[in-house]
């Protein structure tokens, strides 16, 4: 009896369940001008097609007509999504969307498919915060342990460290993303926004070589964008027009400041926490310029850098549902009265309970 | 049968009036919307009803199952007539999607 006891011990149970029988989520995004709708098994891709709005350019996306945009294609793009996936709609075991933070007409436009094909299908819903979609898809992606997160887009930027049941906020912008500068400067020097502003920033960045000097904001553990935006958007006028700069050596000064500032608050929560990892989310994360600042400085402190690819890095639905597993199998579910939107949300307002 | 767009305006009645009340004008906005079944109606409520209107004040919406009728209060036309349009927008996509990924399960 006692050597039965002790192979028991010895021995590490697992139960290996067939890949037919895991939970596949579907996820919806829509927050801003990405609409992408995504379906995961057990940590598989299985499909995460998207579209995106994309302006003339000069011109940034207003909510309503964003809106109007993601209306016209979401359900060509969620059949995509069954299709790709080789699925049905009987196969989806939840659903997941993005309750917030976003633009709030787009929000709802999703969210009422995501509401409608649950009830269709009777399936439970999950509302998913966009911020911890790119976390956790991040952390699928690169295995990253326990890192120190640069989440940055057109809409966000936040440093965050994962304690105690919580994604806190280190340090982040007090105004603008450093995405939404970027893009902005875009519009002034009228580049296309396709496939995005940021990509063509980068492009074009490459080819710059004057610095031009701009102001460096860095505040303690948080980064400020909206002077250096109003700095640059005048320096632009003046420069351009008297042949002092050429717009490709706007870029690259731009960059090069931007992207500065976000290693320095990268690294001054990397050293509050101890922390030897850095992953990088969000749109602005595909930046190559960036990942190798990013780079530079982990290389020195002996820590080690992720990034995802822009299938993952851009807004897309899989993040979402890969976000809505997480919560979903540590036992959330949003009640359809409780399913309402939210252009503010804090990614430290959720309690994630699929972590130590 | 799936319900489109195009039966739906035919039967929708919509009526507005402006009633007196004391010394405030309020307007009103009646909409009755016909639904195949007592399911698809409550589905097409359940996903149109969580989300705040985006105005926090001058108006108030009630949508109501029974007799299926809505019932909008305003205090100004202009924001009724968002609201109203904005509602049908989105009402209209939950019907395309209910054709498109219906019929609902059996529960």
């Amino acid at each position: 009896m006692l050597a039965v006891v002790m192979v028991l011990q010895q021995a590490s149970v697992r139960l290996i369940l067939p890949a037919e029988t895991m939970p596949v989520v579907i996820g919806f995004e829509g927050s801003a001008n990405k609409i992408g709708v995504g379906i995961i098994r057990d940590g598989e891709v299985l499909s995460n097609p998207r579209r995106t709005y994309i302006t003339p350019p000069g011109q940034g996306f207003l909510p309503g007509e964003t809106a109007k945009h993601h209306r016209g294609v979401i359900l060509t793009v969620l059949q995509e999504a069954l299709d790709e996936a080789g699925l049905k709609a009987a196969d989806i075991d939840c659903v997941a969307y993005t309750k917030g933070p976003g633009m709030g007409a787009p929000l709802v436009t999703v969210a009422i498919v995501a509401r409608t094909v649950a009830q269709l299908w009777g399936k439970p819903l999950l509302g998913v915060n966009h911020c911890i979609g790119h976390i956790e898809m991040g952390r699928l992606i690169t295995n990253a342990q326990n890192p120190t997160v640069l989440y940055v887009s057109g809409g966000n930027t936040q440093v965050i460290a994962y304690s105690e049941r919580r994604y806190r906020i280190f340090g982040e912008t007090i105004d603008i993303a450093v995405g939404n500068c970027l893009d902005r400067l875009a519009r002034v020097i009228k580049i296309s926004n396709d496939p995005s502003p940021g990509y063509n920033i980068e492009q074009m960045a490459k080819k710059g070589n004057k610095y031009i000097e701009l102001p460096y904001t860095v505040k303690g553990m948080d980064v400020s964008f909206s002077g250096i935006l109003s700095y640059i958007e005048d320096a632009a006028h003046k420069l351009l027009s008297t042949g002092q700069c050429t717009p490709e050596d706007l870029c690259f000064s731009l960059q090069e400041t931007l992207f500065a500032m976000l290693v320095e608050i990268t690294e001054r929560a990397m050293a509050h926490c101890g922390s030897q990892e850095v992953l990088i989310v969000g749109g602005v994360g595909c930046n190559l310029r960036l990942q190798e600042m990013m780079g530079v400085m982990c290389k020195e402190r002996g820590a080690r850098l992720f990034a995802t690819d822009e299938r993952f890095c851009i807004d897309n639905g899989v993040m979402i549902a890969q976000a809505g597993w997480e919560m979903f199998r540590s036992g959330h579910v949003t009640e359809l009265s409780d399913s309402w939107i939210t252009q503010r949300y804090r990614t430290d307002e959720v309690e994630v309970t699929w972590r130590d | 049968m799936p319900l489109s767009i195009r039966s739906l305006t035919k039967h929708v009645n919509m009526a507005a009036c402006k009633t007196e009340n004391g010394s405030e004008r309020k307007l009103e906005f009646f909409l009755k919307v016909p639904f195949p079944s007592e399911r698809e109606a409550t589905i097409a409520l359940q996903s149109l009803s969580p989300d705040p209107e985006p105005r926090k004040g001058g108006i108030t919406k009630n949508l109501d199952l029974s007799g299926q009728t809505l019932r909008w209060t305003a205090d100004e036309a202009r924001i009724l007539r968002v609201s109203v349009s904005s509602f049908l927008d989105h009402l209209s996509l939950v019907m395309e999607t209910m054709d498109a990924f219906g019929p609902p399960v059996s529960q």
